[in-house]
């Protein structure tokens, strides 16, 4: 079953057109890599799903329900979470505060509520920092709660950001260059990262990404885009082996137009 | 263990202390501390909105007088009572902070300053030039304020007492809450706010309405202190003053603006003598603590003390 839906989507920027008609099914449980040379509309296909940059033509649905025209926060509220290629956490906030942070669309109080410090909503603060404990520990970072989040190192950054889009249960996840800039081990955690939220969790993740080792090994299935238009899908392996994605990514061979080896 | 120095101890103490003060003092300090606190209700108003939320606008100083305004004008062209103009000028004076919220949904940064500073100078030139309703430049009597069997002066000290710690504590509460963290994210980084389901537009006017409402009941209460209303103190400088109280107070920290406005009340008031120099000082007062302390000199007790962490931090600013 197909949790997220995108259906003949196309954006164009100043007559630049940065996607032109691209189908996209991403089911329930899977990791979706989607890979491309720089520029060939990755980036803006999130945006475009989250609702940033809404698409010129095409639809999108999730588990659905229609996203297209909505605004980014009522599209988060749907249950779609995102991270992003520069890492947005929120540098006034302590690591704990940027996880409850990620609870606001479930938390129902009322400024009137929040100003006179309710019981409901005191109650509602401990049960959203507990949940946000929880979070922390499941990417392995209950120890750094009480730190600013400029603080913490890049890697840590993207970690705590992924917490913070999680802690409110999102049925997809769009991830925006996890790895880049990290280290190989830290590549190797947020492997292991992204397939325990598939598998424990149950989101399903569109993964964006340069490191192409990391998509290979991770990605239950791969979409490959250039120029705006998809070239080709399918498995790790068949990807690997197509022609029109070499090509993409190296150029054509100078004789005979056989593909680049 | 609680801290003797902590948060908790010092504002029971200076509350007890500022509800002791009539027994004490002489009307003229009375009337310094009931400014204080009015000004404590500005700059904590403003706070949330520039601090914590991050709208850099120039419309408190305006929104102070339409509270003040507002609330002499409705006794004296409705005939309404103080206790019924007061409320109802607090209501339109939240009213217009939502309007001015308006542009800030489309504008940010310089271009919601220019916005509304020219919203400040319409301000002026309407209480200034719309003679028929305002009264004009030379502005007008508000009736004398009446507390039954308690002296006028004692009976608004206390009104303001009260309200400065009704708002003051709301405005804590507020910052403790989702509420405070969702206004923080919508200033540290709008994509991210709006990916965790954070309406700007809904976090925006409540931050100006929130500020609105704080300078509403502030400048009702100020009417009512000075029985007199007139244009020039809801000018230019009188958003200076406040900016620098929230600013040298420390940005984003709710017990450092009450801080800031009673210090430069306080110094606002031992410079009265020397003409001029009450501007000097602000400015130099506002500079030194942007170089030296960025974060205010409530960053000085919270070092020096133990008890006055608070949640959420003060915008960052640029190396």
């Amino acid at each position: 079953m197909s949790r997220l839906v995108v259906r003949d989507v196309s954006i164009a920027f100043g007559g630049v057109v940065a996607l032109d008609g691209v189908d996209l099914e991403l089911a329930a449980g899977e990791i979706r890599g989607v890979i491309g040379p720089n520029g060939a509309g990755k980036t803006t296909l999130l945006n475009v799903i989250c609702g940033i940059n809404p698409p010129d033509r095409g639809a999108i649905a999730l588990d659905g329900v229609p996203l297209v025209g909505e605004k980014p926060s009522a599209i988060a509220a749907h249950g779609l979470g995102r991270t992003f290629q520069a890492t947005q956490l929120f540098r006034g906030m302590t690591v704990l505060e940027n996880v409850m942070t990620g609870l606001h669309g479930r938390l129902t109080e009322s400024v009137l509520g929040a100003a006179f410090r309710s019981r409901r909503l005191r109650e509602a603060e401990a049960a959203a920092a507990a949940r946000a404990r929880d979070v922390l520990a499941f990417v392995g970072m209950q120890a750094f709660e009480g730190r600013l989040a400029t603080e913490l190192s890049f890697g840590q950054q993207r970690v705590i950001e992924i917490a913070r889009a999680l802690i409110s249960e999102p049925r997809v996840l769009l991830l925006d260059e996890p790895a880049v800039g990290l280290s190989l081990n830290r590549i190797t955690e947020v492997d292991a990262l992204m397939r325990r939220i598939r598998d424990e969790r149950g989101v399903s993740i569109l993964l964006v990404e340069h490191v192409i080792r990391l998509v290979m090994d991770v990605s239950d299935r791969i979409t490959v885009l250039s120029y705006g238009r998809k070239i080709a899908e399918g498995g790790p392996d068949e990807i690997r082996a197509d022609p029109a994605v070499i090509e993409a990514y190296l150029g054509r061979d100078l004789h005979a137009g056989s593909p680049a080896p | 263990m609680p801290a003797l120095a902590g948060r908790r101890n010092v504002v029971v103490l200076a509350v007890l202390a500022l509800a002791a003060l009539p027994a004490m003092a002489n009307p003229y300090i009375l009337y310094v501390a009931n400014i204080a606190l009015i000004y404590a209700i500005l700059a904590v108003g403003l706070n949330l909105l520039l601090g914590y939320a991050g709208q850099f606008a120039f419309a408190n100083a305006a929104l102070f007088g339409i509270g003040a305004y507002a609330t002499g004008l409705f006794q004296v062209r409705l005939g309404l009572s103080f206790w019924a103009a007061f409320p109802a000028a607090v209501v339109f004076t939240t009213l217009v902070g939502l309007v001015v919220a308006l542009p800030a949904l489309r504008l940010s940064g310089l271009y919601l300053a220019l916005v509304t500073l020219a919203f400040a100078q319409l301000t002026q030139w309407v209480m200034l030039n719309w003679e028929r309703v305002t009264f004009g430049a030379g502005g007008f009597r508000v009736p004398p304020l009446t507390f039954g069997a308690l002296a006028p002066a004692l009976g608004l000290y206390y009104l303001t007492l009260l309200l400065t710690g009704l708002l003051v504590a709301a405005a804590w509460n507020t910052v403790r809450s989702g509420v405070g963290r969702a206004l923080v994210a919508v200033r540290d980084s709008e994509v991210a706010a709006e990916s965790l389901a954070i309406d700007l537009a809904r976090h925006k006017a409540i931050a100006f309405s929130l500020s609105a409402l704080y300078a509403g009941v502030a400048g009702g209460l100020y009417s009512a202190l000075l029985s007199f209303v007139a244009p020039e103190g809801f000018d230019l400088f009188q958003m200076v003053v406040q900016f620098s109280m929230v600013v040298v107070g420390g940005l984003g920290s709710v017990w450092g603006s009450v801080l800031g406005a009673g210090l430069l009340v306080g110094l606002q008031e031992a410079l009265r003598a020397f003409k001029g120099a009450q501007e000097i000082a602000f400015g130099l007062l506002l500079m030194a603590c942007i170089i030296f302390l960025p974060d205010g000199l409530i960053s000085l007790v919270k070092r020096r003390a133990r008890g006055w962490d608070e949640p959420l931090r003060a915008p960052d600013r640029p190396a």
